[in-house]
């Protein structure tokens, strides 16, 4: 196949781009698991890209997952997420499928404001719902972070789930209605089967998003116990002004990204038509 | 009867369906959206006791307040600076990848992406650390040119330490609209670059005749997006890594409320600056799309 570029001087400086902006994704990820291996003394006396010494520090994971309790913010995070996405996708589906499916009075209004609230920022909500969860009293608890997640991805399952519902042919849940089987047997048995590419689109993309929130985390738990990782990386860093633990940081770091980093490679198409879908508005 | 029946269950089913959700939407996301709205004309600390009602008093003093209107700069500065920065080299990277016919495409485009997966914090701390005055490599790397070890503080400038936090900013955003763009670039019928091919029409006429004015409508809703996601979010990379300093040099409206509201407990002044952040969103989005709706029609 004949080249794109033609001019060859041209075509070595656009390649050199994309080889340049390559490195600069990947290697703060190879030198984030060079500096988990380092101690403290490397870092101070050794230039930042110098290579660990031997023998390589790996008990820097060790004692994170161990002293700093890693474990436990790990433990959390997965709880978090794992629970917020599958009551977001609960939510968020069966509310698509009526509103793809059925018209009743006030369904187009309910569309829109579903929609409309995706314009509106999150943080004007944060005051709020830090008082509200303060008087049921989730402050500190999992399942209010489950909730406060849940509900922050309502609005893009709906819009993408309500599209993919649409595209399917109602031809088949003609005949299931036809065969007698009742509106929930119709939604379960033939259209939640159906649907699992949209859903399983919006729950990548969601679970990304809730695995790495930072900021409502901060502010509805106070407690060590409750943190998730990215609320306890913000305190770990603060922290390191009066206590430097450089190696460890790196540490914590790749025990955040690791998890991620699988999903995005397992699910890397899924991510791509999930955000293409999500943003065409 | 019959009808009647099956009525009555077509009317269960869709409420069973449709009222959860509603219920638990009201409860955490428009329950707190309109009670800020309301918390933003009090005067409060938080305790319930002393709350006093003060009309617009919260947004006379927001204007009044020279850090409100550093912030307000700060967050256009990043605004604009991020737009300019994502779209030119988002833009570029869809291009390359999908009309240079460019061996491993693919593998570009995969690991372009993977900024946008790596959580705001995590990029904070590892820029952060690229800034850091002793042990960063952007010192380190300039004290290979110079005679001395060079120690500069980045992110501790009295002024301009705001145009430090842009380039983690785009670094971390160029992913997420390159994909955008790329999926609008598929979408264009390749026979028109075919047909634009066989009069012989170079890479920059097939760009500028065919692929922008195509894709221009996705390359609209990016840029509103930028604004949006920038004016509600940036603040967390701001928050850590300077939380607004030096002397709130670097603060957004989104990190002052953090502060004013969980560091200071004045609580119905930072509501206050949520419903500025939310009007000025809303005014730039009509502006944005004024703007460029123009120029569309220049195109046609």
């Amino acid at each position: 196949m004949r080249n794109a570029i033609r001019n060859p001087v041209l075509r070595a400086v656009f390649y050199a781009i994309l080889v340049l902006w390559g490195v600069s994704v990947l290697y703060p990820l190879l030198w984030t698991l060079l500096d988990a291996l380092k101690d403290n003394r490397q870092f101070f006396f050794h230039l930042p890209w110098a290579l660990p010494d031997a023998p390589l520090l790996w008990s820097n994971f060790s004692y994170v997952w161990n002293k700093y309790n890693f474990d436990t913010y790990f433990f959390n995070s997965l709880i978090v997420t794992g629970g917020s996405t599958l009551l977001g996708l609960l939510l968020s589906a069966s509310t698509a499928y009526v509103l793809a499916r059925y018209k009743f009075k006030g369904s187009g209004a309910l569309y829109l404001l579903y929609i409309a609230s995706m314009m509106v920022p999150f943080i004007l909500a944060l005051i709020p719902l830090f008082f509200l969860m303060n008087s049921f009293h989730l402050i500190n608890t999992e399942i209010g972070l489950i909730f406060v997640y849940a509900s922050s991805v309502l609005a893009f399952g709906i819009f993408v789930l309500v599209g993919f519902f649409r595209s399917l042919p109602k031809e088949l849940e003609e005949a299931s209605i036809i065969d007698g089987a009742s509106y929930y047997g119709t939604f379960f048995r033939v259209m939640l089967p159906l649907s699992q590419p949209g859903l399983v689109t919006v729950g990548i993309v969601n679970v990304l998003n809730i695995w790495n929130e930072y900021i409502v985390g901060t502010i509805l738990l106070n407690d060590p116990k409750h943190y998730t990782l990215p609320v306890e990386i913000g305190v770990m860093q603060a922290e390191m002004q009066y206590r430097t633990e450089w190696g460890p940081l790196f540490a914590a770091l790749l025990f955040t990204i690791i998890p991620v980093l699988i999903v995005y490679i397992a699910f890397q198409r899924k991510i791509a038509s999930g955000i293409t879908a999500g943003a065409i508005k | 009867m019959k009808a009647r029946s099956s009525n009555w269950q077509r009317g269960v089913f869709i409420g069973t369906f449709i009222v959860p959700t509603f219920v638990f939407f009201c409860i955490f996301t428009i329950y707190p959206v309109v009670r800020a709205l309301y918390y933003s004309l009090f005067d409060w600390s938080g305790m319930s006791e002393n709350k006093t009602f003060i009309g617009l008093g919260n947004f006379r003093d927001m204007f009044r307040d020279p850090i409100v209107w550093r912030a307000i700069g700060n967050d256009y500065f990043l605004v604009a600076g991020k737009i300019a920065g994502i779209m030119l080299v988002a833009t570029f990277f869809a291009v390359a990848l999908t009309r240079f016919r460019f061996r491993l495409a693919g593998f570009f485009r995969s690991i372009f992406f993977i900024p946008n997966v790596i959580s705001v914090v995590v990029i904070g701390v590892l820029w952060n650390f690229i800034y850091n005055p002793q042990i960063g490599f952007l010192n380190a790397f300039l004290s290979l040119f110079a005679k001395e070890k060079v120690t500069i503080a980045w992110l501790g400038f009295a002024s301009h330490t705001i145009w430090m936090l842009l380039p983690p900013a785009v670094w971390a955003g160029i992913g997420f609209y390159m994909i955008l763009m790329i999926a609008a670039i598929q979408n264009v019928p390749e026979s028109f670059y075919e047909a634009a091919e066989l009069e012989g029409a170079g890479q920059w006429h097939q760009f500028s005749r065919i692929t922008v004015p195509l894709i221009w409508e996705q390359m609209k809703v990016s840029i509103v997006n930028i604004m949006m996601t920038t004016l509600n979010g940036s603040f967390v990379i701001v928050w850590i890594m300077t939380e607004g300093g030096p002397d709130n040099s670097t603060q957004v409206m989104g990190s002052y409320l953090y502060q004013m509201a969980f560091r200071q407990y004045h609580f119905g002044f930072a509501a206050a600056l949520g419903v500025l952040i939310l009007l000025l969103s809303l005014a730039t989005t009509v502006a944005l799309q004024r703007l460029l709706r123009r120029e569309v029609v220049e195109l046609g």
